[in-house]
């Protein structure tokens, strides 16, 4: 194609961000990618994952014709052909096991953006309510514990902010273009303070590093909550008008004392009331975030509604410079709960974790593992999954294999061969990012945007496209009824008032509605009772703490003296997402493999040194990596960390899929005990 | 003219701007074919972002015996005309910040040209701590860091009172 | 006001260019025996290693020297100043008159008195005459006997070994680069040399050069070997060309003693470069520091003050830097250490195979690295500390910090040719 140099306006997907991207193109070919000025998050700078998509989309190792297993190896076969035997194959499972035997699973590895809803709008027009996804085990629990509080996971208005407070969170490399914004407020003199065993990138900047134990965030929280009860410091007219529960708060907190909180903490107790004070004394503009370090614990929701109580309490909730509470897009709604409710079939996992379904409509993918293997409740026989890539991502991967392999059929759709596609019928090629057709929503900013196909390859198919090639096959087309993603797209689009042309017009987005703040207020929180819920009588009636108490993390309450060490797993690392981009060489040249982080004395006590191979044992399995030593402050004595995605290495290997946040349903991953030997 | 400038008090040392000069300069991600340099000490959490600053009196412009140094007219830049550079190794030792790096596998001196006006370190700090400006806002730039600072010296010290 | 500068290498260039700086107007008039615009010195090296073209030495064009206002005389030695009438003495009879004097002149090679250096064979390596002489000397297989062992003798016989020739260094002294290394870098040097096929003999006198009527030489030295060789190169050290103006000389001493201002004890008539003997930046009696990068601080500052500027020097720092059989040699100041001071010495971090600091009082007062090319980047980080006598007390935190990720190793471990791969 000779079409010569063009840019096109696109967005970043190769993590959630969303960063407005220009994709530079030399005769229809992908030849760079900078940031898009325009864009009102990202403003023209990108990390570099964004660049090396380039890599990605052009890798040697794409997917790039459906793949059948045989006796013999992979064929490469026609994807219509692929299509027939796999809506086959599905039909036959649902003639046998009914249609709840197939389960349909979104992985991140294509960075999905409102498409999921096609794959939960396929279970439900089959009649299954086996929704899965990589959400259940990163996010949701962080959108739980802050929607049981405030009825929605409201977003901190950081740049207003005069002290910001990081939990479990590491913009730099989780939300890269997020540490902008903490930068604008603090060259206005915002106060940063960073909640984290370990020295992340941000805590580099932080006034004050709080660095607690793995998995005692809450006690720190509740810590917070007595000082700023004894201090007076707390918003009374906004606890009084707009929460419950405050009284059984003040009452549960008198224990928290600072002195308290450091012996279970081991931040001193002069922190403690330093960081309150800081805190109380920016409030209302005290704007707190919460990272996924803090899901991973059995006492993950707890903790998260402990610190969700802050906001309430000192009157930051629905105000500049504290939380922001913003309008959802007016799109519509491509999933059927509500002309199709299937919470009578028993979606996996529900029985255990309700709240999981109830507020997220998702499976649990970690029992689903016992499921599969034991068909009990009931057999789940097939799954057709997209970017996702459990044998590697999710616990105690062994188990995930031998589940995935003993189904009826797995169809894995992706970009590359991964550790899950290893146990898979059939491969098909995924769509990336940019090679497919998408409306996409921006909370932050309230706009919505429209994302073009930028490159086609022949047998590369989005996922409206897929998904509606196989209902009719398998007679439910007509659930799909739209030509194509743009079809869809518009009437998606429709309720706002905009026209594709006006998207296709302004690729850095359009505002669906503007900002409000306050509404909540006025108009009543989302919660049951309208009202910020420090004690949830929802909760209590599922047989749950009413009040977010704290739990002791199991390695506290009665540690295993064979297994000394506490591992933290999957801290994210500047340049790969999960267990994306291994396959990018010049990433390889940057972080070229894995290793585990362990403080100076305890490699002192062990007798290694960097680059030696210990081995690390819990009761799930064992892996070996290669130690890296860290700095004195980087990481406390008796605490590891290692980044998962590592196919060399898959930390997984030693998970807990048997232990969970008995909210969320969440695995223990970030406290594990383990034991370490040198190898 | 336009500069890079660098607040240390936003780096967090992601070592993005790293990655972005070294694929610039070589097509991989191999941090010692950067121009800009970051490093991070630990002990005081200091990240200290390192770059040519183009100075004003290039000591390297001055000095360099092959005449192959040299301002680009368009953006000021101090920059190295690879063709001219012998490689005799006297500006390493004439740049008192060690902007200046050698590239052994062609013989030649390098260093940051910005990228003709575009810095691609700039477009890859995802802090904001690097920033492409006139040279002449530098001192209000460092002004308003120092008062930031001083805030928050301020409600660090309320903090523990 | 008329300016001459008598000169065009590395300090007339520097002053003219500074002199411009402030003043556009006054008349300029640039003096040099040599012909053309001006070309550099230092790359003659690189020539003869064939790194770069004959083109590629020239540092001006032609009209540069008109862009910048100057008129030149090119290829028209000055033979004499009278001083009383302000009038510089050319070769071919003219006289030019001035208002302010720049004496540029640089310094040309020494001769030591051996017998015979006058004959056909013998070689210097100082202009773009001898270097292009040498190029057609330069065959492969034809052997070469080098008179000295200081860095142009050794750059010399680095360029002779890659163009296939057979050398051997003879070194007065017992040590290769005397009062230019310490013995520990010597030794690695040496090391390098020995691996590369260079013949040396240190602690050897050259008694006598012959050369027969085909050219041949015969080198006899004080072991009483005759070496029979091609051509001998003649690199024993400089001396300033400082026979202008003898009234500002001192009695018995070499170089033209300048002030801070550079000007020379007869008042409007300066000096800068290889010619003078300047104030140091460590303080003491004034020194000859021939040296590119003093040549080019000495004529900013004596450019500005031919303008009237008034500026003043703060003094030379020696800095040198040379690449020497794969291996980068960097020096800074005084980096033999005297009674009472402080040693740093590293072995092999990174690829840089020895480094050594010498502070005095927690101030450091030089170094040198040998090695990978980074080693120069550490000593230029050295260098305001050393320049400006800043304390570094924690001289191995110092270095940790500017290495702090071992990216001097990951860099230079993969480049660091351990046999002379450039002779391959
Ligand atoms: C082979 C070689 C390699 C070198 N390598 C290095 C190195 O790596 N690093 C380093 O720092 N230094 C090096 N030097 C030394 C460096 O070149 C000198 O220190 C520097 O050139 C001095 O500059 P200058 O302007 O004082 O003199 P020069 O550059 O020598 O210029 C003197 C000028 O004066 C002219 N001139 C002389 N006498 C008269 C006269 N009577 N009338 C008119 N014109 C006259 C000459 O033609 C010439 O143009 C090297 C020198 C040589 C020869
Ligand atoms: S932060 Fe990086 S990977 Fe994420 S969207 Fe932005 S540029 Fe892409």
């Amino acid at each position: 194609m000779q079409t010569g140099p063009e840019i096109r306006h696109s967005l970043c997907r190769m993590c959630d961000d969303r960063c407005g991207i220009d994709v530079h193109l030399e005769d229809g070919r992908i030849v760079d990618i900078l940031g898009n000025k325009e864009h009102p998050w990202n403003r023209g700078r990108l990390c570099v994952k964004a660049r090396a998509a380039v890599d990605m989309i052009y890798h040697p190792d794409r997917v790039l014709t459906p793949l059948k297993r045989t006796a013999d190896g992979w064929e490469q076969i026609p994807l219509d052909q692929a299509l027939d035997e796999i809506a086959g194959r599905l039909a036959d499972v649902r003639d046998r096991y009914g249609a709840r035997s197939i389960g349909v699973w979104k992985g991140e590895a294509i960075g999905f953006g409102q498409q999921e809803t096609v794959a939960r709008r396929f279970a439900h027009a089959l009649g299954s309510p086996n929704y899965l996804s990589n959400d259940s085990m990163c996010y949701v629990g962080r959108y739980m514990g802050f929607t049981l509080v405030d009825g929605a996971w409201p977003i901190p208005d950081l740049e207003n902010a005069r002290c910001i407070v990081l939990w479990g969170a590491n913009p730099p490399y989780a939300h890269p273009n997020m540490t902008q914004y903490i930068t604008a407020a603090r060259r206005k003199g915002a106060t940063l303070v960073v909640v984290d065993p370990r020295m992340s990138a941000i805590a580099r900047r932080a006034d004050i590093h709080a660095q607690v134990r793995p998995g005692t965030d809450g006690a720190l929280a509740w810590g917070l909550v007595r000082q700023f009860v004894e201090m007076d410091a707390y918003d009374k007219d906004f606890v009084e008008d707009h929460t419950i529960g405050f009284a059984k708060v003040v009452d549960y907190a008198r224990t928290f004392t600072p002195e308290m909180v450091e012996a279970e903490t081991g931040l001193p107790a002069a922190t403690v009331k330093a960081m309150a004070r800081m805190m109380a004394d920016a409030a209302p503009r005290m704007a707190a975030y919460v990272g996924n370090g803090l899901e991973h614990h059995e006492n993950g929701v707890g903790n998260i509604r402990a610190i969700a109580m802050i906001d309430g309490l000192l009157g930051a909730l629905d105000r500049e410079g504290g939380t922001l509470f913003k309008e959802p897009a007016p799109l519509r709604d491509l999933t059927l709960y509500d002309e199709m409710p299937l919470r009578h079939l028993s979606p996996l996992g529900t029985d255990r974790f309700p709240v999981l379904y109830d507020m997220r409509q998702e499976c649990h993918t970690m029992t689903a593992m016992e499921a599969i293997l034991s068909d009990e409740p009931y057999p789940l026989r097939a799954l057709v999954m997209t970017g996702a890539n459990p044998a590697s991502t999710n616990p105690n991967s062994p188990k995930v294999l031998e589940a995935l392999r003993s189904l009826d059929l797995l169809v894995v759709r992706d970009l590359f061969m991964t550790e899950t596609t290893a146990v898979a019928d059939y491969v098909l090629p995924a769509a990336s990012f940019l090679e497919r057709t998408e409306l996409h929503a921006h909370a932050k900013h309230q706009i919505v945007s429209l994302t073009d196909k930028v490159v086609s390859w022949s047998d590369v198919q989005g996922e409206y496209d897929f998904w509606h090639d196989l209902a009719v096959r398998l007679g439910i087309g007509e659930y799909f009824p739209w030509e194509d993603e743009t079809a869809l797209n518009r009437w998606l689009l429709e309720p706002t008032g905009l026209s594709l042309e006006t998207l296709e017009a302004h690729r850095e987005g359009v505002e669906y509605s503007p900002p409000r703040v306050g509404r909540r207020r006025q108009a009543g929180f989302d919660t049951p009772s309208g009202k910020v819920e420090f004690a949830s009588a929802y909760l209590k009636d599922l047989g749950y703490d009413e009040l977010p108490v704290y739990h002791r993390p199991a390695y506290r309450r009665e540690p295993d003296a064979a297994r000394p060490f506490v591992l933290m797993t999957g801290a994210r690392k500047l340049l790969y997402l999960h267990s994306r981009f291994r396959n990018i060489p010049r990433f390889r040249t940057a972080i070229p493999g894995p290793e585990v982080e362990m403080h100076p004395d305890d490699a002192a006590a062990l007798g290694v040194a960097d680059g030696d191979t210990i081995r690390l044992t819990s009761p799930i399995g064992a892996v070996d990596l290669p130690v890296k030593v860290v700095a004195e402050n980087e990481i406390l004595p008796g605490n590891l960390q290692v980044t998962h995605g590592w196919r060399e290495a898959n930390v997984n290997l030693v998970t807990h899929d048997d232990r969970f946040d008995p909210v969320s349903g969440f695995p223990l991953m970030k406290s594990i005990e383990v034991s370490v030997q040198k190898v | 003219m336009r500069i890079v400038a660098v607040d240390p008090d936003a780096c967090v040392a992601c070592r993005d701007c790293e990655y972005a000069c070294a694929f610039r300069q070589s097509g991989d991600f191999a941090r010692s074919a950067s121009h800009i340099r970051v490093n991070f000490y630990a002990d005081e959490r200091a990240c200290v972002p390192l770059t040519c600053m183009h100075c004003e009196d290039a000591w390297c412009l001055a000095v360099c015996p092959a005449a192959a140094i040299d301002r680009d007219p368009g953006t000021g830049a101090v920059t190295i005309d690879a063709t001219r550079c012998a490689g005799c190794k006297m500006c390493l030792l004439a740049c008192p910040y060690g902007n200046i790096h050698f590239n052994a596998e062609t013989g030649v001196s390098a260093k940051c040209d910005l990228c003709g006006g575009d810095p691609m370190c700039v477009r890859a700090c995802i802090s904001g701590a690097l920033r492409y400006v006139d040279a002449e806002e530098l001192a209000d730039l460092r002004r308003e860091v120092v008062d930031a600072s001083l805030k928050r010296l301020l409600r660090l010290s309320k903090g523990v009172r | 006001m008329h300016v001459v500068i008598v000169g065009n290498g590395a300090a007339a260039l520097s002053a003219l260019e500074s002199f411009r700086g402030h003043d556009r107007d006054s008349r300029v008039t640039l003096v040099s025996g040599e012909q053309g615009p001006a070309y550099s010195r230092v790359l003659l090296p690189y020539y003869l290693r064939r790194r770069l073209s004959r083109d590629g030495l020239f540092i001006r064009r032609a009209d540069d020297y008109a862009r910048l206002g100057a008129a030149t005389e090119f290829g028209v030695r000055a033979e004499g100043v009278d001083p009383a009438r302000r009038v510089l003495e050319l070769a071919d009879g003219r006289r030019l008159g001035f208002d302010r004097l720049l004496i540029a002149t640089g310094s040309s090679p020494m001769r030591p008195p051996i017998p015979g250096l006058d004959g056909a064979g013998v070689h210097t390596l100082w202009t773009l005459d001898d270097a292009v002489r040498l190029d057609s000397v330069f065959r492969e297989g034809a052997r070469l006997v080098v008179l000295g062992s200081g860095f142009v003798a050794l750059q010399a016989a680095w360029a002779a070994r890659q163009r296939g020739l057979q050398v051997s260094v003879i070194e007065l002294l017992d040590q290769i680069l005397p009062r230019v290394l310490d013995p520990a870098a010597a030794q690695i040097l040496s090391e390098r040399l020995h691996a590369c096929d260079v013949e040396v003999r240190t602690g050897t006198r050259a008694e006598s050069v012959e050369t027969d009527r085909g050219g041949r030489v015969r080198v006899s030295t004080s072991g009483g070997d005759r070496l029979p060789a091609d051509a001998v190169i003649v690199a024993t050290g400089a001396r300033p060309n400082d026979q202008l103006l003898p009234e500002c000389l001192e009695p018995d001493r070499p170089g033209i003693p300048v002030a801070d201002t550079m000007e020379t004890v007869v008042s409007g008539v300066y000096a800068a470069g290889d010619v003078t003997r300047g104030p140091t930046a460590r303080g003491g009696p004034r020194e000859i520091h021939a040296l590119w990068p003093t040549a080019v601080e000495q004529g900013r500052v004596a450019g500005a003050n031919l303008a009237g500027a008034g500026r003043s020097y703060g003094g030379s720092l020696s800095m040198n830097v040379t690449e020497m059989f794969d291996l980068t040699v960097a020096s800074l100041g005084q980096f033999v250490e005297d009674e009472g001071d402080d040693v740093f010495e590293e072995h092999d971090r990174g690829g840089i195979r020895y480094m050594k600091i010498v502070t005095r009082a927690g101030v450091p007062l030089g170094a040198i690295a040998m090695g990978a090319p980074e080693g120069a980047v550490l000593l230029g980080r050295l260098r305001p500390f050393v320049r400006h006598r800043r304390a570094l007390p924690d001289l191995p935190a110092f270095l940790a910090r500017e290495d702090l990720d071992g990216r001097l190793a990951h860099r230079s471990a993969a480049k660091e040719r351990t046999s002379c791969a450039s002779l391959q």
